[in-house]
């Protein structure tokens, strides 16, 4: 197996280009902030459609962005990825209602009863919103640690993030609008704000909330693709903060060049999730479509490998056949040749040890490949495993019960070629509860001490079961029950396993099903296997 | 059914009794001297050559009546030295005997009028039948 390199863009680490990028993109935006800087008091023409060209695309890119981290979720499973999706959905409804109330947008005053003072304050809790969403991403546990089993669906909980997100846009715009004479009033007139309010507003509330974030964020910055571009995105909005914080005036230099950040930062993420996305599923679709030839590839070349051994084992077979013959014949005549009769069977002899030279060296040939390498936790590959399983397991309606013994030792082991026996197992016992309908087809893997050191992993099913009759024979090569199958995985997986100094065995579960279980020594005996 | 010593030992035609020059052409040492010993053991002359290439440079080629050759060589393979005697107009009665049987090989060996295509091991009476009819064949054209 190819390196463990994470292809989820929550986890994956930026590589070097992503970041020289994104400091480009950063050093871009300050010298736009420091290029506006001089026109502090130029005021340019309102544009009326300009702040709802702007709120929509802003909405429609944190729409997206937050479908895009839901399905992020799905796969992940990490409460702060659900958080952060939860803010950029929250930070993208609230813009509705930012620019109904804005004025001169649909209608002189605003719409929903909006006072001058309601789309300012809409406005700041659309900006407090996203940077606390990525404080509390960036302080739950990071999310390369997999809590792939939380027990409950993701569904339910991306549910209960939108619902969440839609109940604080709405409360906060009945706040806006309704409760708003509780609001202090901060808008002097239609496009004039009270600095000294702004500044006060802003200062309390978002800069904290920016630059808190700002600085989680930079410690993320190198652990993920998400975390640097959302740095990105922050520092952005710092700097359009920091354009509004210096301005009372809309449609000032100030205020288009701050929305304008605004508008990048929002949209960043969205097309840094949306290009990485494409490149990941291209690499996967290729690496599926490579994986799915590699059957025939495997196929292709037992084929080439078979006929090398048939033809090896047919030289001295042919040989000996003659030998015997020519023997048999000089025997035959009168007088016996004796001398010829001799040199037959002394070849004999000598082309016998040739086959089993043979048959040695393919032997060796494979065997070199099973030699532990590492030391492993095998509850971590378990659940490494299951995980990679559970399109599969959701998708067969297998439910999956872990019984893992804490504290388990590492034991020596080849990691790839564990995870091969393991997947190999429960890829059986899927198939062999494949359409029962009776009874709850459950997954069941334990993990447990076992003398001296080793492990016991047990994978049971509650199948088909397997025929008495048949029980030792499965582990045969070419022994298979599966119309397409072809007999060599149970077969591959015993001698890994025995390779590493352990066994493998399988015994009926009552009242149904099969349990395979396999064990594997730990130090001292592995060494004393080899 | 297990061959008995009782089997008799002659072959269907008299012509164990004249000598007949055979040549061997294989690259695996123990099957090339295994075939060898068991064609003098039924009273031929026989020589035994490594690669295609040798037999070729023989002063054999002429006076082989029979060629028993393998399909796999480095180098020039059986097949290729068949279809060098055919061009070089040689009526030399080939049998085929091969670690690797391919219904390619069989097929094209066949078609350019070998004798015979054998797997190794084969089985005794097979070859010397087939050795019977290449030798019958051959003086029949004498």
């Amino acid at each position: 197996m190819a390196q463990e390199q994470p292809l989820l863009l929550a986890v994956m680490p930026p590589s070097r280009g992503q970041v020289r990028a994104a400091a480009v993109v950063a050093a871009i935006v300050l010298v736009a902030f420091l290029a506006a800087l001089p026109f502090s008091k130029v005021q340019l023409a309102v544009l009326g459609p300009f702040v709802a060209v702007v709120d929509t695309i802003l909405f429609l890119g944190d729409v997206i962005t937050a479908a895009l981290l839901f399905a992020q979720f799905s796969v992940v499973r990490s409460r702060g990825l659900l958080v952060l999706a939860t803010g950029y959905l929250f930070t993208g409804l609230i813009i509705i209602p930012h620019g109904l109330t804005f004025p001169g947008v649909f209608s002189p005053t605003g719409l929903l009863g909006a006072s001058q003072q309601t789309a300012v304050w809409l406005y700041a809790f659309w900006h407090a919103g996203l940077p606390i969403a990525v404080i509390a991403y960036a302080v739950f546990p990071d999310a390369a640690r997999f809590s792939w089993l939380q027990q409950s669906s993701a569904q339910g909980a991306i549910l209960a993030g939108c619902a969440g997100a839609v109940a604080l846009a709405v409360g906060l715009t009945l706040i806006a609008t309704l409760g708003q004479s509780m609001l202090p009033s901060v808008m002097v007139d239609d496009t004039q704000w009270s600095p000294a309010r702004m500044v006060l507003l802003q200062s309390t509330i978002i800069l904290p909330l920016l630059v808190a974030a700002m600085v989680m964020m930079w410690r993320k910055r190198k652990q993920s693709i998400l975390d640097l571009w959302l740095c990105v995105a922050l520092w952005a909005w710092l700097l359009e903060y920091l354009l509004i914080a210096l301005t009372s005036t809309r449609y000032g230099v100030y205020w288009y060049t701050g929305r304008v950040f605004g508008l990048l930062s929002g949209t960043l993420v969205l097309l840094v999730l949306l290009s990485e996305t494409t490149k990941i599923y291209a690499r996967l679709a290729l690496s599926v479509m490579a994986e799915r030839r590699e059957p025939e590839g495997r196929m292709m070349s037992m084929e080439a490998m078979s006929a090398a051994i048939e033809h090896e084992i047919r030289q001295p077979l042919g040989a000996i056949m003659a030998n015997a013959n020519a023997g048999q014949r000089w025997l035959g005549r009168l007088p016996p040749e004796l001398g010829e009769v001799r040199e037959a069977l002394d070849c004999i002899a000598a082309d016998a040890q040739r086959s089993s030279e043979v048959i040695r060296s393919f032997r060796a040939m494979f065997g070199k490949r099973y030699q532990p390498e590492a030391q492993i936790d095998a509850n971590e590959l378990i659940r490494e495993t299951v995980a990679l399983m559970q399109r599969e397991l959701e998708a067969t309606r297998v439910a999956v019960q872990l019984d893992l013994a804490a504290e388990l030792p590492r034991v020596p082991a080849h990691r790839g070629q564990m995870q091969q026996v393991i997947l190999n197992l429960v890829n059986n016992a899927v198939d062999a509860m494949r359409g029962i309908t009776d009874r709850e087809a459950v997954l069941r893997m334990t993990s447990r001490f076992s003398d001296s050191n080793g492990i016991e992993l047990i994978v049971s099913d509650t199948g088909t079961g397997i025929d008495p009759q048949h029980l030792e024979r499965i582990f045969d090569a070419f022994y298979t029950t599966k119309p397409n199958g072809m007999g060599m995985g149970l077969a591959i997986c015993r001698s890994i396993v025995e390779a590493h100094g352990g066994t493998l065995s399988v015994s009926p579960e009552v009242p149904y099903g099969s349990a395979f279980r396999f064990s594997l020594p730990g130090r001292e005996m592995a060494v004393a296997a080899k | 059914m297990p061959k008995s010593a009782e089997r008799p030992r002659s072959t269907k035609t008299d012509f164990s009794a004249t000598p007949h020059v055979i040549s061997i052409v294989d690259d695996d040492k123990s099957f090339r001297g295994a075939i060898a010993r068991l064609i003098r053991s039924l009273g031929h002359s026989v020589a035994a050559f490594d690669s295609a290439e040798d037999f070729l440079q023989s002063n054999r080629v002429n006076e082989t009546e029979c060629l028993i050759c393998d399909v796999r060589m480095p180098r020039m393979s059986g097949l290729e030295l068949q279809s060098d005697l055919i061009g070089k107009g040689y009526q030399l009665p080939i049998i085929f005997v091969t670690a690797n049987p391919t219904e390619s090989a069989r097929k094209s060996a066949l078609a350019a009028g070998a004798i015979g295509f054998l797997n190794k091991p084969c089985n005794e009476d097979t070859l010397i039948a087939l050795l019977d009819e290449a030798l019958r064949g051959r003086s029949a054209a004498r």
